[in-house]
């Protein structure tokens, strides 16, 4: 029976706002236990609007792996859309959980996914929507305790004044082992520090308060320095036996529309490619998979339990798996038979058989996505994406061949060392893939061919090679994104870029150390949330906040880092090392190429997290 | 509810499935209990007709289209089965495989055509703002006997005025658990579709009352000839 205090007061807005089915709850596959019968109440926060989160696939693992213990029940929290937040202010109405409606300043956890950095403020937006102060220091008890983790958690300093401690890495086990310690504190009245000071001794934790960071003159930082037996390098987790994770066996079903509404399974994790910009190649090494059966029991247990007709195979780079081939006839096998739609996103341009392809195309047939990432060979070999341009037109050809007319490609500008050459490559490569298919007299004919070309800024991530890089200027990638539509002549090719502005910020906030805290919580005092929203993203608040905070955004993205400066997250050991990543640095500035990990061993430091060997 | 069990494979019926949807479930949009319809057939495996076209689905259709926000007890979904099931095992699998707030009360052979609806009964529960409920049902008696309400409605040209008075009919308005409580029977199907928010809207815009909030409830829809639809 969900809060009555709260489903009133709800009755009373729901229909004013744009998309009620958000705030409600209620869906099938959402756990409702009694609150009586549980030890600990977890409010599993994602700091973006319902159909985003409701997509991600880590938050429905850890939901049901929470839910799985009959003493924990874990509630799925959203950041509300404007309209949303403004009635729930003005009807005090506190942040719920959507299986309770209890408002989650009662729980016992309150956990975030950080999944990019632009979600930083909402936040804050949602800790003072549950009604708790923002800050760490002001909340005094051990309840309700703040956690967050995911991808953004490898450099969380801009957070640290508002989070009570980060957890690295996979969740699988650390999340059980906090859990367990924090029953401990609840049953024996902890302390909050009493509480934290413990926690930091778990593998994969860390607890940002126990860490004094000093600042050199020219604002880099000097030093970290732990206390109270904290340890000085905090390394993150991984799940070693991978195939026998768990895996829940249902998804929540909503109602509404959400990005990914479908089954997903979860191939591997990790990657062996080593794309130099690329952070998730590097945060989640080493490469570990599931076996073909365990990943086709998934499926059919999810499908049978949701009801989607379709589903998706989720990985970096599922065409990597060691048996991608069975995987995929196995794959097509069921899921045929049951009339499901089976969609592959992550298949690599270079180990693209026409086997492959014919096996994919009896699926489904509409566009193909590939990521060359730059336009050039040259660029392609500094940032490492091992492709080379025949591959890319053989890959084509069999696309062409096989009924396909408009083909996606992913572009980065910005890289280190592009020039104006580089990028007019971007558009060169697409111009000569629309030739391509105009030439190949075995194409469909009297169809015509679209190549879209989607051009991200490139922003340099912590704990990725690329991690000492300036990122391009404003000015710059203007420049750049002109010249390429100068450079444009094909009406067959489109050509869409992200917005300088945003992944300006996301730079800073990327590589940003703790004092940027103060800039987040005055931009969120001016406003800023949900700012990945291009309709909610005000750059000249947190512009406003930068200068008010005497800090210079310039600093943390558009500078060059000396290989020996202390980063603000070198306490945080994501187990590749720094002498490895200044080994792919500058093999990047001499245009050199490292093999991927099956073909080579390039010693990031990943192997030590299996015992030495990362493949048989 | 009787079971029907259909032994000629070459016959295979068209059901109406009569559900609920009450709750949380209200704020389900019509397209949405499509969407989540379709799922509980394939989660129930209930036999049902796919459309052949390029991307198959469940083929399933909804009579008179239910408001957001609205909760209703006489809600229908009809489909093709191609295979033997009985109604009754058809309502126990689906009533497994639903969510909270939709539940199905039984399933039957359909016997009228959609066209033939005519009318919807709804139970209406409102409180206004700065009103007691005691005042509002003198005002809301007052203009029931009004002899034209005349309301903006939208039509397939644009925004239309249109008087909803001989579409409408007020029954059993009282008081109850601080609530303005009043049956409406409002014109429903192809040919006149008349929502009850018009008239309640029309009504606290003549009585000078601001609406704080309204719970509709379909409990009937029916024909011309004042039998149900079935």
């Amino acid at each position: 029976m969900p809060n009555r205090q709260i489903s009133e007061k709800l009755d009373r807005i729901l229909m004013q706002v744009q998309k009620p089915a958000h705030y409600t709850g209620g869906e099938l596959g959402s756990v409702v236990k009694d609150p009586k019968e549980v030890d600990v109440r977890f409010a599993f926060c994602f700091p973006d609007v319902y159909e985003v989160g409701m997509s991600h696939l880590g938050m429905k693992i850890l939901y049901s792996l929470k839910n799985a213990r009959p003493d924990i029940w874990c509630e799925r929290v959203f950041a509300p859309e404007k309209d949303m937040e403004t009635l729930m202010r003005e009807n005090d109405i506190p942040l719920y959980g959507l299986e309770s409606f209890d408002p989650i300043r009662e729980f016992d956890m309150i956990g975030f996914t950080l999944q990019y950095e632009l979600s930083f403020t909402s936040v804050l937006n949602m800790l003072d929507l549950a009604g708790l102060p923002v800050k760490s220091a002001e909340r005094t008890g051990l309840a309700p305790l703040v956690v967050a983790g995911g991808p953004c958690a490898c450099n969380p300093e801009p957070l640290c004044d508002f989070i009570d401690l980060f957890i690295l890495g996979e969740g699988e086990e650390v999340n059980l082992e906090l859990i367990d310690l924090y029953k401990i504190a609840k049953r024996e009245g902890w302390s909050k520090e009493e509480f934290l000071r413990r926690a930091c001794r778990i593998e994969g934790i860390y607890v940002p308060s126990l860490y004094e960071v000093s600042y050199n003159p020219d604002g880099t930082v000097q030093s970290v320095t732990p206390r109270d037996g904290a340890p000085a390098k905090v390394r993150k987790r991984i799940i070693r036996d991978f195939d026998k994770v768990f895996y829940p066996s249902s998804f929540v079903v909503p109602y509404t529309d959400i990005v990914h509404d479908r089954a997903i399974v979860e191939v591997l994790r990790g990657c062996i490619r080593g794309c130099r910009f690329c952070q998730a190649g590097f945060i989640y090494r080493p490469l570990r998979e599931k076996n073909v059966d365990t990943l086709c029991r998934n499926g059919r247990d999810l499908c049978s339990s949701t009801g989607y007709d379709e589903i998706s195979l989720s990985s970096l780079s599922t065409s990597d798996h060691s048996q991608v081939e069975s995987l995929l006839t196995e794959m097509v096998q069921w899921t045929d038979d049951k009339k499901i739609n089976l969609s592959l996103p992550s298949l690599r341009v270079d180990n693209f058989s026409p086997e492959l392809l014919e096996t994919v195309s009896k699926v489904r047939k509409s566009g193909l996505t590939f990521a060359p990432e730059a336009g050039t060979q040259r660029m392609r070999d500094v940032i490492n994406k091992n492709v080379n341009e025949d591959e890319i037109f053989n890959t084509c050809r069999t696309a062409f061949e096989g009924g396909y007319t408009a083909v996606k490609l992913y572009f980065m500008m910005g890289l280190p060392t592009e020039t104006m050459e580089d990028v007019e490559g971007i558009v060169d490569l697409a111009q000569r893939i629309v030739d391509f298919y105009y030439s190949l007299p075995s194409r469909q004919k009297g169809k015509s061919v679209t190549v879209t070309v989607s051009c991200a800024c490139f922003v340099p991530k912590p704990f990725t090679p690329f991690q000492f890089e300036p990122q391009d200027t404003w000015e710059m990638l203007r420049e750049k994104q002109d010249h390429m539509l100068a450079h444009l002549r094909s009406k067959k090719i489109r050509l869409n870029w992200h917005d300088a502005d945003t992944s300006f910020l996301e730079g800073v906030l990327a590589r940003g150390d703790r004092r940027l805290g103060e800039v987040l919580y005055r931009a969120w005092k001016k406003g800023c949330r949900l700012d990945s929203w291009g309709n909610h993203f005000h750059m000249e608040w947190w512009k406003e906040a930068m200068e008010e905070c005497g800090l210079d955004p310039a600093f943390y993205a558009n500078r060059r880092r000396e290989y020996a400066e202390v980063m603000p997250w070198d306490h945080l050991d994501y187990a590749v090392s720094k002498e490895f990543l200044v080994r792919e640095n500058q093999k990047a500035h001499n245009n050199q190429t490292t093999p991927n990990c099956r073909q080579q061993c390039a010693g990031c430091g990943a192997n030590q997290l299996v015992g030495g060997r990362c493949f048989d | 509810m009787t079971d029907i069990v259909i032994t000629d494979v070459n016959k295979m019926p068209n059901l109406r499935v009569f559900y609920e949807k009450t709750g949380r479930a209200k704020y389900i949009s019509h397209l949405d209990i499509n969407r989540c319809m379709q799922r509980a057939l394939r989660r129930a495996e209930i036999p049902v007709w796919y459309t052949e076209g390029f991307n198959p689905h469940p083929y399933t259709t909804f009579a008179l289209p239910l408001s957001l926000g609205f909760e209703s007890l006489c809600e229908t979904m009809d489909m093709r089965i191609t295979r033997v099931m009985g109604c009754q095992e058809v309502a126990d699998r689906l009533n497994a495989a639903l969510p909270e707030g939709l539940v199905v009360k039984r399933v039957a052979l359909q016997k009228n055509k959609p066209e033939k609806i005519r009318r919807a009964d709804y139970i209406i529960r409102m409180d206004f703002e700065d009103c007691g409920p005691e005042e509002a049902l003198t005002r809301l008696e007052s203009f029931d006997r009004l002899e034209a309400i005349p309301v903006m409605k939208r039509t397939k040209k644009g925004m239309k005025e249109t008087d909803i008075r001989p579409d409408v009919i007020l029954s059993n308005p009282c008081v109850e658990e601080g609530f303005l409580k009043l049956n409406l029977c409002c014109a429903a199907g192809i040919e006149k579709n008349i929502n009850p928010t018009l008239y309640l809207e029309a009504f606290a815009q003549e009585a000078g009352l601001e609406i704080q909030t309204v719970h509709v409830l379909r409990i009937a829809v029916l024909m011309e000839n004042g039998q149900p639809f079935e």
